[in-house]
């Protein structure tokens, strides 16, 4: 009876094992850059046209035609658009592709043995592991990127984007790269930026297509090289093209001014503690009047909102539409929420000099807003100054005031 | 014996192979850059990038193992007489070379697809070694049991429903190694959910066989033995699972406001990071083939017939030894 019994379970279970191990991975062989459809649903909630499938694959194709495909990526060539130093092919290669080595030894395709279960093939951000993570991944094809040297939502430099692989994120899943020598640092580097460059140019394109075809009509009709309307969107994509890569080559670091004499003394935390509490600056808005983080915390990040808020689709309404953007392969819209500030732990970096940056310029792609306005740059440091001891205060580790602590709060 | 002990390191050495993503380090198979596989120069595997030298060194491991497999099948051809213990060293050396091939075709077709199966069978054929070594010891041979009681029943269901279940928990493990790049994450979340709950079942199984064993066979050493082994392992795997999601994915949300959590920074490939993965993956082969060890121990207790022409077991050790 129970051996009987056994057999037909075990026979199930083990028809069920092959089955699930046929059932993924037979499509290993290469991935395809898929278009950003997730910005095609958002601008047909926006109001515009309605991309149909051909429409899409002409896009696609427009796009391959252009930047390659993740095996062999390359670079447009187009007239008068050059890349000095954002993109060198030769980079691109060793961080593209594949998993393996070259006959000469050099390790290949670095993104897919590192980056891509997390920013995904395209540098979507939704990589097979991202729903877990948060915060998401990055998702590269916007060009937005939080923790760097220039101003607002300006593009970030090399260093910044390389000092971010080196030291990793503390508390997000982003991992640091420091096993990876300068050479495939370097590489990634170029890869991201690649990716980037190629998402913009796509989300241009999308809001050209989606605001400008007709029923039928493809972006650019092979068919017709010669017709003047072929011979605009090329012009118009060389054009977008240039802006993006300008706004890449042009971006500047922002100089940091040396903190006051005063820096770190009482007076210099007080006059940060005023102006952390002040209407004018906000802080403790969204950092919580304890700066644990816990003030406004219903906002969400640009990321999101590019396919909800701004397109009038609310996340916590239109279940509806939110549910068709996950199945074209969105993650669920999560709150962004502001840093807890008594850990004492920045992602962006540790060092005064980023908390500066972070301070002056915001945090880009996150509601938290640029101080560079309102306050002058001694008194950004003065609130750097209260936030470093924010840690130390007796509400964050009573234990561990150092004696000579000044009374804060 | 000395088989099973030279396959589990091949399993870590295999299992280091994906946690480096190593496993197109060498890309030709079954030469190493044109060399032979004996003859490649230890000078330029040794001092060679890490990646290479663990993939080099899996395929080494590998021959070496097929060797003793060769060996325990002449062995077993002259030594014992038991006809279907012939037949199953037969079966493991082909499996082994099937696992080889399986392997080599992976290198050959770059294929993430049969990486994965040959992540799979891996441990299929380390618990054979471990079945070879427990049908083989004297143990076994020696005991003469046959308590053919529903006690018996239940622990040979339990078991054997251990093992499968250990074994579909290694298929969708291998599933989140060896993800493809273009997986949707839907499809990794449902393949995490499944993982954890085929934990908690296996989990669940391994200790109520090991009360089982606990309240019913108490005096047969070897058994009661493995049970607990087992229940120990599988804590231990549950432990390592999680650090391993910790090391590779860092602390969940829920925790971000320790300390702890929010400092931590995840390293790519650091060597924490490798162990408690890679160890994860090597603990997992290890239970299933503890529970199919139950099993076929069960399987004896219920037929001592199975033994009835017992082997000339001092050949036997005097070789394996
Ligand atoms: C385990 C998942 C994971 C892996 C692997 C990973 N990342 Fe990330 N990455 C993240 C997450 C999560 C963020 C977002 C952190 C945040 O928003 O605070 C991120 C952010 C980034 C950023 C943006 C930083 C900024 O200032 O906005 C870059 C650039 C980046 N990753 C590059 C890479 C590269 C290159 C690799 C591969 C070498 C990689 N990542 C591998 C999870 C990962
Ligand atoms: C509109 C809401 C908002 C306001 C106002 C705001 N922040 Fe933030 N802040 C945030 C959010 C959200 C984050 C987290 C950004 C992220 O990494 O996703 C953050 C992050 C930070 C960080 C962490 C940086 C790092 O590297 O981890 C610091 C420090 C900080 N804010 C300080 C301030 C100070 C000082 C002020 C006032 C001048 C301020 N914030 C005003 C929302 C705000």
């Amino acid at each position: 009876m129970y051996e009987s019994k056994t057999k037909r379970w075990s026979l199930l279970f083990f028809v069920l094992g092959i089955s699930i191990m046929m059932s993924s991975g037979c499509n290993t062989s290469e991935a395809p850059f898929l278009l950003n459809t997730v910005y095609v649903r958002a601008k047909k909630n926006e109001g515009l046209g309605e991309l149909n499938a051909a429409q899409q694959k002409n896009l696609a194709d427009t796009l391959n035609a252009i930047f390659g495909t993740p095996d062999t990526p390359e670079l447009p060539q187009i007239a008068g658009v050059d890349f000095p130093g954002l993109v060198d092919l030769e980079k691109l290669r060793v961080a593209a592709g594949p998993v393996g080595r070259n006959e000469s030894g050099r390790e290949l395709g670095l993104y897919r043995k590192h980056c891509v279960h997390c920013h995904g093939i395209t540098g979507d951000g939704a990589g097979p592991t991202a729903s877990f993570l948060n915060p998401y991944p990055r998702d590269y094809r916007r060009g937005t990127f939080k923790f760097k040297s220039t101003k607002g939502t300006d593009r970030p430099t090399h260093e910044d984007l390389s000092r971010i692989l080196v030291q990793g994120i503390p508390g997000t899943a982003m991992p640091s790269f420091r096993i990876l020598d300068e050479g495939e640092l370097d590489s990634l580097v170029h890869y991201v930026r690649y990716l980037g460059i190629r998402g913009e140019l796509e989300r241009r394109l999308i809001e050209t297509a989606a605001d400008e075809l007709e029923d039928e009509e493809l972006f650019l009709d092979l068919d017709q090289p010669g017709s003047g309307i072929f011979q605009e969107r090329v012009s118009l994509i060389k054009e977008e093209l240039a802006a993006i890569v300008d706004s890449w080559t042009e971006t500047q670091v922002t100089e940091v001014p040396p903190p006051p004499v005063d820096w770190g003394s009482d007076a210099s935390i007080a006059t940060g503690k005023k102006w952390f509490f002040s209407s004018t600056t906000n802080c403790s808005k969204c950092h919580g009047d304890t700066a644990l983080g816990d003030g406004q915390t219903n906002d969400y990040d640009e990321w999101t909102k590019d396919w909800t808020l701004k397109v009038n689709v609310n996340p916590l309404e239109d279940l509806e539409k939110i549910r068709e953007y996950e199945r074209l392969g969105a993650l669920h819209p999560r709150n962004a929420r502001p840093r807890n500030l008594r850990q004492g732990i920045y992602r962006g970096g540790r060092r005064p000099i980023d908390l500066y940056w972070r301070i002056k310029q915001g945090i880009a792609g996150t509601p938290m807003p640029a101080a560079s306005s309102q306050l002058s740059d001694d008194d950004i440091w003065h609130v750097i100054d209260y936030v470093m001891t924010l840690p130390y205060d007796a509400l964050s580790k009573p234990q561990n005031v150092p004696e000579n602590q000044r009374e804060i709060r | 014996m000395t088989l099973a002990w030279t396959t589990f390191p091949l399993i870590w050495v295999g299992s280091l192979v994906t946690t480096y993503d190593a496993g197109m380090a060498v890309p030709d198979w079954p030469s190493t850059y044109g060399y032979n596989l004996l003859f490649y120069p230890w000078q330029t595997w040794i001092a060679g990038p890490w990646d290479l030298f663990i993939e080099h060194g899996h395929r080494l491991l590998g021959a070496f193992v097929g060797l003793i497999t060769i060996a325990f099948l002449v062995v077993t051809f002259r030594c014992d007489r038991r006809r279907w213990m012939q037949w199953m060293a037969l079966g493991m050396l082909i499996a082994v070379i099937a696992q080889g091939v399986l392997g080599g075709s992976r290198v050959l077709f770059d294929s993430r697809f049969l990486a994965l199966i040959h992540g799979c069978t891996g441990p299929i054929f380390f618990s054979l070694t471990v079945i070879a070594c427990v049908l083989t010891s004297p143990h076994t041979t020696r005991e003469q049991a046959g308590t053919c009681s529903s006690a018996g029943h239940t622990l040979q269901r339990l078991s054997l429903f251990t093992a499968i279940f250990a074994f579909l928990q290694l298929v969708l493990g291998a599933h989140l190694r060896h993800v493809a790049v273009d997986t949707s994450h839907e499809v990794f979340r449902v393949t995490v959910f499944f993982h954890l709950l085929m934990a908690t079942v296996v989990l669940a199984h391994g200790i109520a066989l090991a009360l089982h064993v606990r309240r019913h066979f108490h005096d047969y050493r070897p058994l009661r033995r493995a049970a607990n082994g087992l229940a120990l392992l599988l804590c231990l795997q549950m432990m390592l699972g999680g650090a391993t999601w910790v090391v590779k994915y860092s602390w969940p949300t829920w925790l971000a406001d320790f300390q702890f959590a929010a400092s931590y920074t995840v390293t790519a490939q650091s060597l924490p990071q490798s162990l408690i993965v890679t160890a994860h993956v090597a603990l997992g082969s290890l239970i299933l083939a503890t529970a199919l060890m139950l099993f076929v121990r069960s399987l004896h207790l219920l037929q001592p017939s199975l033994n009835a022409t017992s082997p000339n077991h001092r050949g036997l050790l005097g070789v394996v030894v």
